[in-house]
């Protein structure tokens, strides 16, 4: 009986010291987080100026159903997803390439891991500001491709053309992160233990193999980890468009979601409407990490 | 003891209520200028000693940052006492009440109608709402073309003969100006400030019969034909037609102070001057450079220059009384130096004294200025000009850079900027 008592009050210490470390995070999600998207739903039920000292008129879910028939809003959607598609998937693979690359090399990793890992330092601003000169026509960018394909006097129009526009958005993107999702990698890799590719060099594995049949089902829990931070990140773009739209690019092509919410905020001061429209990436974002969820179960590893 | 700790802190916060009585702090944000910046900061330490207790802070910004930094803070409610932006930014403002009408005593004037007097007649309608007046005018600016004389000769051309006085010729006079290496302009000949379509191109549009907006307010988009024309001429200007420019190159008013002969001609203001004397005193010096008047299309219905724009200083409306007062006071100070600012800063505030003063008429230009004023009008302000100038933006845009045709961009453009005056 006395037995029981002491290890229900231990359970209860530890639940009580488990509370308090956990509560400054709690307070903090809850202000900084959870907060802004109960008010930004509550937002987005009224016709809301940015401006206007006049109480709202409370308009139900109007401005969702007005974003789900506007033209522009869904052209937002493909263009976030396009940005999605094609950045997460290379960012994905070459993480995880540049990873196995790394920690193949018996000399030199630190020096990589940082090489990679700099441009994540850089804040988003700048970085798409330093594209922006390189995408100048009369800049880098053409200049290098122009040596590299022997196409003098090629204006390449990174930014004055609506594909080539998309595909410079997505270029930033993944220089500036592909070294972030590289270091997590290389973390997954290094928990792998030893002794399994050991075990299998006994067994006659080669280098394929290892990879096919240890390497990547063990990464799995990092690959998923990487998916969805990757994916999140890419559905939150924003400022390498809004510069480049600043710079002379054409708006439509890369009117992502974020900054559909930014003009209709700012330009518009539809503050209402704009909550709508994040609220709807929110949700978005919850359903695409769902199904990585969904589809990646069987997650737990051990050794 | 306790009596005496009670009289102490009595008069501890008597004396802090006084001073904060005493102590007024005025914030005052405004675009970058180093011009305008030298002579206010005079004005300010001036103000400042007259005023003894009131400290006024200017804050300055860039001009493309300066719009969302105070649309932001009067969102939060946190607005400076005083600022300025163009019209077409500032006119939110006023229909949502978010300001304070000018207090004609605090600025020094008899009565309201004595202000309207001060300036050009129709220069204060603008501001003017539910018959109260929200602004003093900082400047009122209207844009003409800019040329590097020494960029016409290189190509072989007379300035004094060949600047081009309609759109056509313009497109003529820059393909000859142009040096290319491919498809990659290493100097343009002319390009457009693209951000202001209503300044600049809507008057365009203009000048072929159409309109932005009916005269009753009600439909966008009066006439297609001038529309396409206009979207066709933009069309045939950008990387995939001509190739005479484009967004996506350096900023043509920048390179024009530079003398760097990777321009040959801007579209700017009288401030311009200014600026070339301030960034390139050689370049100013030298006189290679002169003014003309804005173009028109060959074939135009109307004659319209660029149209004219105000930036006018503003109260904000939250404040305390006292500050509101304080502020128009400040306001009506820096004003009170139109000549200086005219001198010095090349902006023009349009009283009628300096309208009609020796300072500004020996100004250098300021008649091809002047003129092409006097033709014009007041750039296309309202509650959502703002959005509907990123509007005509984007569909310029598509045209130019995206493949979309002229058709298309006018069916996207009508459709939007209707949408926009029927939610009001």
């Amino acid at each position: 009986m006395s037995k029981r008592k002491t290890s229900y009050s231990i359970e209860r210490k530890k639940t009580r010291w488990g509370w308090i470390f956990v509560t400054p995070t709690l307070i903090f999600f809850l202000l900084f987080s959870f907060y802004p998207i109960f008010n930004a739903f509550y937002t987005s039920l009224f016709n809301k100026k940015l401006l206007s000292l006049k109480p709202p008129d409370f308009i139900s879910f109007n401005n969702y159903s007005y974003l789900l028939k506007s033209l522009d809003f869904w052209d937002s959607i493909r263009a976030t997803l396009v940005f999605t598609l094609g950045t997460f998937t290379p960012l994905l693979i070459f993480s995880l390439i540049f990873a196995i690359f790394i920690m193949s090399r018996k000399r030199l990793q630190k020096f990589f891991q940082i090489a990679y890992y700099s441009p994540a330092v850089l804040s988003s601003v700048v970085a798409a500001v330093i594209w922006l000169l390189i995408f100048d026509p009369r800049g880098l960018g053409n200049q290098w491709l122009n040596l590299i394909m022997n196409t003098p006097g090629i204006d390449h129009k990174w930014l004055a053309n609506s594909v080539m526009v998309q595909m410079s958005t997505m270029l930033v993107y993944f220089w500036k992160y592909v070294g972030y999702f590289t270091i997590i990698f290389i973390v997954g890799l290094a928990s792998i233990p030893q002794s399994i590719y050991e075990a299998a060099k006994i067994d006659g594995a080669n280098d394929w193999k290892n990879f096919w049949y240890i390497t990547l089902p063990l990464l799995k829990p990092t690959t998923i980890l990487v998916s969805i931070m990757s994916m999140l990140q890419c559905l939150k773009t924003f400022s390498t468009q809004y510069l480049f739209t600043q710079g002379g690019a054409p708006l439509a092509p890369i009117n992502v979601i974020t900054l559909n919410v930014y003009h209709t905020a700012i330009r518009d001061h539809q503050i209402g409407r704009a909550s709508a429209m994040s609220i709807i990436l929110f949700a978005i974002m919850l359903f695409f990490t769902w199904v990585q969820f969904r589809t990646s179960r069987a997650d737990e590893i051990s050794y | 003891m306790k009596k005496l700790f009670t009289i102490f802190l009595f008069m501890l916060l008597l004396s802090v209520t006084v001073n904060a009585a005493a102590n007024m702090e005025i914030a005052f944000w405004t675009h970058e200028d180093p011009n305008r910046t030298e002579i206010e900061d005079r004005y300010i330490a001036e103000f400042e000693q007259a005023n003894p207790g009131v400290t006024i802070k200017r804050v300055t910004s860039g001009s493309g940052q300066i719009q969302e930094l105070i649309l932001t803070a009067f969102a939060a409610n946190q607005g400076p006492d005083i600022f300025n932006m163009s019209i077409e930014d500032e006119y939110a403002y006023i229909v949502n009440e978010r300001l304070a009408p000018l207090d004609f005593q605090a600025a020094g004037y008899p009565s309201l109608q004595a202000v309207y007097d001060t300036y050009v007649p129709g220069v204060l309608d603008p501001v003017t709402y539910k018959g109260q007046l929200y602004g003093l005018p900082l400047e009122l600016t209207n844009w003409c073309i800019f040329i590097n004389k020494k960029v016409f000769r290189d190509a072989g051309l007379d300035p004094e003969k060949d600047y081009p006085k309609t759109w056509e010729e313009m497109v003529e006079v820059s393909d000859k100006l142009c040096i290319r290496e491919g498809e990659i302009l290493k100097r343009r000949g002319f390009d457009f400030r693209y951000p202001y379509y209503l300044v600049a191109t809507v008057p365009m549009v203009e000048q072929l019969g159409g309109q932005l907006i009916s005269d009753d307010g009600k439909t966008a988009i009066v006439n297609d034909e001038a529309w396409l024309k206009f979207l066709k001429f933009m069309q045939e200007w950008g990387p995939s037609g001509r190739n005479l420019g484009s967004p996506t190159y350096t900023n043509a008013r920048k390179l024009f102070n530079m003398d760097n002969n990777d321009i040959g001609m801007c579209h700017t203001g009288l401030y311009q001057i200014g600026r070339i004397k301030a960034d390139n005193p050689a370049f100013y010096d030298s006189k290679e450079w002169m003014v003309v008047p804005f173009p028109v299309f060959k074939d135009a219905v109307k004659d319209v220059p660029a149209a004219y724009y105000g930036h006018y200083y503003m109260v904000n409306g939250q404040k305390p009384k006292e500050n509101q007062q304080m502020a128009w006071k400040f306001v009506a100070y820096m004003l009170s130096h139109p000549e200086e600012y005219l001198i010095k800063v090349n902006i023009v505030q349009p009283t009628v004294e300096l309208m009609n003063s020796e300072t500004y008429k020996s100004m250098p230009y300021s008649d091809v200025f002047g003129d092409d004023m006097a033709k014009g009008h007041i750039v296309y302000y309202g509650e959502n000009s703002a959005k509907i100038q990123s509007l005509i933006k984007e569909a310029v845009e598509s045209v130019m850079l995206a493949g979309v045709s002229t058709e298309d961009a006018l069916k996207t453009l009508r459709r939007k900027v209707q949408e926009v005056l029927d939610e009001g």
